[in-house]
């Protein structure tokens, strides 16, 4: 009997079952995962008393509402799914049970209030009863008791359950968690999967602000049988508070704990809001020529005198740091995928660049303030603000448990605006003819996984990755589709963005792979593109050509559009002015998809050469250098180096440091006669010899330009250590002596001292032997 | 709604506790100011407070609270309580615009809970709905199989292309071969059955769908432009929009009444209490304005935007 239990179950496991009913090849889904109406206090503070969440619904269903203004406004495209996520702070208080027969039921003062019979006529004399009587008399005290009726979440879970319509637009119950210590954005999105299985009440940011806080009701929730999961957003405004790599915000080191918590309860990270895109930044990314799209980088309430930190605010140098510190740590908090939503505050959402509205009632509302530069809520000027983006699920049918489930493991992609649709699949055995068959996505699940999946363990040289996308049919065609892979090694990170389709017949860099922009369309002056460019649909076999088994990696989707105006340029030219000179004129819409990742096996990882830790080298007797030993050894000298990781040698020239008040008097024949009035302690370095093709690891900056330009930028060495900066973030680096050895950690790197000085360098780029 | 919840929201106690809490106000609004200044000085935790406090709590859907958890609660109750008295002995609640709305908002929302436990009368339902037919109109819907002529392999010629196909389209069945007629493969399906036209227009975009729904069955068509390129398409049977009967779309159409009935209390309830106010405003706006202090210095002054 045992056996053939064991049997059967082995067959269940085996084989793949279907969940659901509909498609099982999948279907893109698109929704909107954030965005609030009057019923958010802030909404409604700001104006918006027009419209709710029922509103919310028509619209996403392509019915015309109002804006807050008051005018009309409507999608052309409808959507899948949405939740509305109105705020949970100042719900109110829930009316748990009556006690029929209570003694206040009882009270004569409460008779009148009765209603005789439910009829139409009865309830306007008990209101109206009520009303008049305003004038007299005390509060009855015994009427106010603790158990109050009327919340805002209790209306909301009834309105998303009557507009929801299995199988042909989904609503989910939601609400936003909006966390804000300190100007820091830290909120999250929260949906729950069933409707009928809801707390009475929400956990909102008066509980705590604390994520972790947020997760641990979120597990005790799951526990009692209310399925839900958190999806983050604004990255880009928390103040690098959003994707930590030392501690969390209660001061808790980053931990096993912390990451299986935030993986369990936070699948998906919104990428791009009216208010700026997460993905990456410029100075994060510098070899990324699309790093810069739809970049925000403030604080929420524009706190005086506080520049938002650029690192720790970006998702694709969190999905490095979370590999890294899988390798060095053993755990990966950051296993995110990607969506994309709004934010707007006026119920109705804009979408594309020919209909923005705004999307803060008023502020923005209007064509003329908007292209006033009206500074919102303080913040930010109006013509920076972005369109909206959308969250792709790819599921079986469009209900609420099949969609759930697909953001749960993260089978999803943000996309700008538009409806492009991207789907990836990562596997061992797949090759250029896969894609010629009809029926390749069946074998993208057969014989691998889709985005949001781990590569099952290595079969083969190397992961080859179908990729396909198709565009909206109403907006531009695609330009091409970027594979960007993430990898780490010994506390280091590093990324490549990889063109592997295209539209046309461009021809890509011999060297570098780098295909070069398509040609624009856009017409400023009138606001208008046309698609004799791009194509309708772009897919491909791509196999990764750097591929290093010991290393963690992970790989994502990236589809561009053609460059198509902004909504600042089409509306610049209905008032007949000039473009604005604070964000480009054009834009490629686009869409990311959840990443797929590489986790090397214990017998991979042993593979590689084993790294230097700190910990190693105090093991080893190595010496800490304090500060005057670290002046000693780099202050007014040049110094090579060497990346023991990646074998890179380049020199740094430290200069003098300031003398500040100190400053004697020299003559301009002096070296230090101009550096000398720098405050005391703070000198400027510069890097030099460093090659563009070099892969540069994470909180470099650009430093290939940085050498070629010989840019200096400011260091200091206190509390033993040298210290730098990358956009606005402190680097600090500690310098060991080991035997006659100088080895160097940068606190970046998990814990790693990747670096060693080295003799002087004769030849930068040695020929290589025959091999090459 | 689960059935419990159905019970006592039907249940008297309800509206009136919630028409209660209307008295409660309305006493505020009227007489709040008096006994205002120096706030009372002693906090005393009551059992209501504590259960209260509970009940905040477990509605969250957490397990039984400890003491010691209370305890805590307690000392954030009070924290809360001391802030609150003192911020309205200073009158901070005065000329704040978030006090206000979200007070205002409050009322509102009262007064629509007690419009909705009206359960409507079938009367009720088919007197709304031969009133707002349009609102449950159902999009035609069609089923046809399309042939797809694509811009990617052909470029500019994709049109003619097609149109050259449809010369020889003629006579033709529904089920005529891609490689016969020479088309190229289709991203998404190439049949469709009884597929509504709001389905059609997302796929295809608007205009092809719009385009689509006046063709005549029967036969392919001339080449109809998506935003995917040029398709000839074949119907085989068209449906009409519709107005289903009441029975098939009851549960919508009450969901919508209730709403309205929402709105009509809202707005009785409002000039109920209107008709109780004397409003005093200046008649002439453009004079009163005019008759303001000019605006200070720094300030912005109102968005101008001059056209060139």
């Amino acid at each position: 009997m045992k056996k053939h239990v064991l049997l059967a179950a082995a067959i269940l496991v085996a084989t793949r079952l279907p969940a659901f009913a509909g498609n099982p090849d999948r279907d893109a889904y698109f929704g909107e995962t954030h965005v609030h109406t009057s019923w958010s206090l802030d909404a409604f503070a700001m104006g918006n008393m027009l419209t709710n969440p029922g509103d919310a619904y028509k619209y996403f269903q392509g019915e015309s509402i109002k804006h807050p203004l008051g005018f009309d406004v409507k999608i052309d495209t409808p959507l899948d799914w949405a939740g509305v996520t109105d705020h949970s702070e100042y719900a109110g208080v829930v009316n748990m049970a009556n006690e029929p027969g209570s003694a206040v039921s009882k009270l004569a003062v409460a008779q009148p209030l009765i209603l005789k019979a439910r009829t139409k006529e009865e309830m306007e004399r008990v209101a109206l009863y009520a009303i008049n009587t305003l004038a007299s008399g005390a509060p009855i005290k015994e009427l106010v008791s603790p158990e109050i009726a009327g919340t805002v979440w209790k209306r909301n879970v009834e309105l998303a359950d009557a507009a929801n319509q299995p199988g042909k637009f989904t609503t989910f119950c939601a609400y936003e968690w909006t966390s804000m210590p300190s100007n820091m954005n830290l909120h999250r999105n929260i949906f729950f999967k069933d409707c009928a299985k809801v707390p009475a009440m929400p956990f909102s940011a008066l509980d705590s602000k604390h994520p972790v806080d947020l997760w641990n009701w979120m597990d005790g929730q799951r526990k009692a049988g209310n399925d839900l999961l958190a999806i983050s957003h604004n990255a880009n405004l928390s103040d690098g508070r959003m994707f930590p790599t030392e501690v969390d915000t209660k001061g808790r080191p980053i931990d096993a704990v912390y990451a299986e918590s935030r993986t369990r309860n936070e699948p998906l990270t919104e990428i791009k809001q009216l208010k700026g895109t997460s993905e990456t930044h410029p100075l994060l990314s510098p070899n990324d020529e699309f790093a810069s799209f739809e970049i925000m980088s403030v604080l929420l309430g524009n706190p005086p005198g506080r520049l938002p930190q650029i690192v720790g605010s970006y998702a694709r140098q969190a999905l490095k740091d979370g590999i890294a510190l899988e390798d060095s740590r053993g755990f990966n908090p950051y296993k995110f995928g990607f969506g994309a939503a709004s934010d707007s505050h006026n119920t109705a959402v804009p979408y594309r660049q020919d209909n923005f509205f705004g999307g803060h009632t008023f502020t923005d509302g209007t064509i003329e303030g908007r292209m006033a530069g009206t500074v919102v809520g303080g913040m930010f000027d109006a013509r920076t603000e972005s369109t909206s983006g959308l969250t792709g699920v790819w599921a079986e049918e469009n209900t609420r448990a099949a969609l759930f489930e697909a953001i749960a493991r993260k089978e999803t992609f943000g996309v700008s605006g538009p409806h492009i649709k991207v789907r990836m699949f990562g596997g061992w055995e797949f090759d250029a003819s896969t894609l010629t068959d009809r029926d390749w996505v069946q074998t993208g699940y057969a014989k691998g996984v889709p985005m949001g999946g781990d590569l099952p363990p290595a079969k083969g040289k190397a992961p080859t990755f179908l990729v396909w996308a198709v565009k909206d049919p109403t907006s531009g065609n695609l330009d091409r589709i970027q594979i960007v892979k993430g990898w780490t090694k010994s506390g280091q990170s590093f990324e490549k963005v990889f063109d592997v389709v295209w539209a046309g017949d461009r021809k890509p860099d011999k060297r570098t792979g780098v295909v070069p922009p398509i040609g624009s369309t856009v017409d400023i002056e009138k606001g208008t593109y046309t698609n004799t460019t791009g194509a309708v649909e772009l897919k491909t076999a791509w196999t990764d050509p750097e591929f290093d088994a010991s290393q963690s990696a992970f790989y994502y989707a990236r589809v561009l559009e053609i460059p198509t105006p902004r909504w600042t340029t089409i509306q610049a030219a209905k008032l007949g002015i000039a473009p604005p000179d604070v964000v480009a004129a054009t834009l490629q819409e686009r869409a990311w998809g959840s990443p797929i990742w590489y986790t090397p096996s214990a017998g991979a990882r042993k593979a590689a050469k084993p790294a230097t830790t700190v910990a190693d080298l105090k093991k080893q007797g190595a010496q800490a250098l304090g500060d005057e030993q670290l002046k000693a050894l780099v202050v007014e000298k040049s110094v090579w180096f060497q990346n023991n990781v990646t074998g890179s040698k380049y020199m740094i020239i430290y200069g003098a440091l300031g003398k500040g008040s100190a400053a004697s008097s020299l003559t301009p024949a002096d070296p230090g006669y101009v550096t000398q009035r720098f405050p005391a302690g703070q000198g400027q370095f510069q890097l030099r010899y460093v090659g563009r093709d070099v892969a540069m690891q994470s909180l470099t900056g650009d430093a290939a330009e940085a050498a070629y330009l010989e840019e200096p930028r400011t260091y200091s060495i206190a509390g033993g250590r040298i210290f730098t900066d990358l956009a606005g973030t402190p680097i600090e680096i500690a310098v060991f002596k080991l035997g006659d050895k100088y080895l160097a950690a940068r606190s970046n790197e998990f814990g790693y001292a990747n670096y060693e000085i080295v003799p002087a360098v004769g030849q930068l780029a040695p020929m290589a032997a025959a091999s090459r | 709604m689960s059935p419990a919840i159905r019970s006592w929201l039907r249940e008297p106690l309800l509206h009136f506790l919630v028409v209660g809490l209307l008295l409660f106000l309305g006493y505020h609004v009227r007489h709040g100011d008096e006994g205002r200044g120096e706030p009372s000085r002693r906090i005393e935790i009551t059992s209501d407070d504590l259960r209260q406090i509970q009940i905040a709590w477990l509605a969250q859907g957490r397990p039984a609270l400890t003491a010691a958890e209370l305890s805590g609660l307690v000392d954030d109750r009070v924290h809360e309580e001391i802030l609150y008295r003192e911020a309205l002995g200073l009158g901070l609640d005065k000329d704040d615009t978030i006090v206000r709305r979200r007070l205002a908002q409050k009322l509102e929302f009262l007064f629509e809970d007690v419009a909705a436990l009206r359960e409507p009368t079938t009367e009720d339902l088919e007197a709304w709905y031969d009133e707002h037919p349009e609102h449950f109109r159902q999009p035609p819907r069609a089923t046809f199989r399309h042939l797809y002529f694509s811009p990617d392999r052909r470029g500019p010629h994709a049109r003619d292309d097609a149109s050259a196909v449809f010369g020889k389209a003629s006579g033709k069945p529904i089920d005529w071969p891609r490689d016969e007629a020479r088309s190229d493969a289709f991203m998404f399906p190439d049949y469709y059955g009884d597929d509504p036209f709001d389905s059609v227009a997302k796929l295809f975009g608007p205009g092809f769908a719009d385009s689509l729904f006046r063709l005549t069955p029967g036969a392919w068509s001339a080449p109809i432009e998506s935003g995917y390129g040029w398709h000839l398409v074949f119907i085989d049977s068209m449906t009409p929009a519709r107005v289903p009967p009441l029975e098939e779309v009851e549960s919508a159409v009450k969901s919508e009444w209730i709403e309205d009935q929402r709105s009509r209390m809202r707005d009785a309830a409002y000039a109920a209490m209107k008709a109780r106010y004397e409003i005093v405003a200046p008649k002439d706006m453009g004079a009163a304005m005019a008759a303001l202090p000019p605006l200070p210095p720094g300030m912005p002054q109102g968005a101008g935007i001059v056209p060139q």
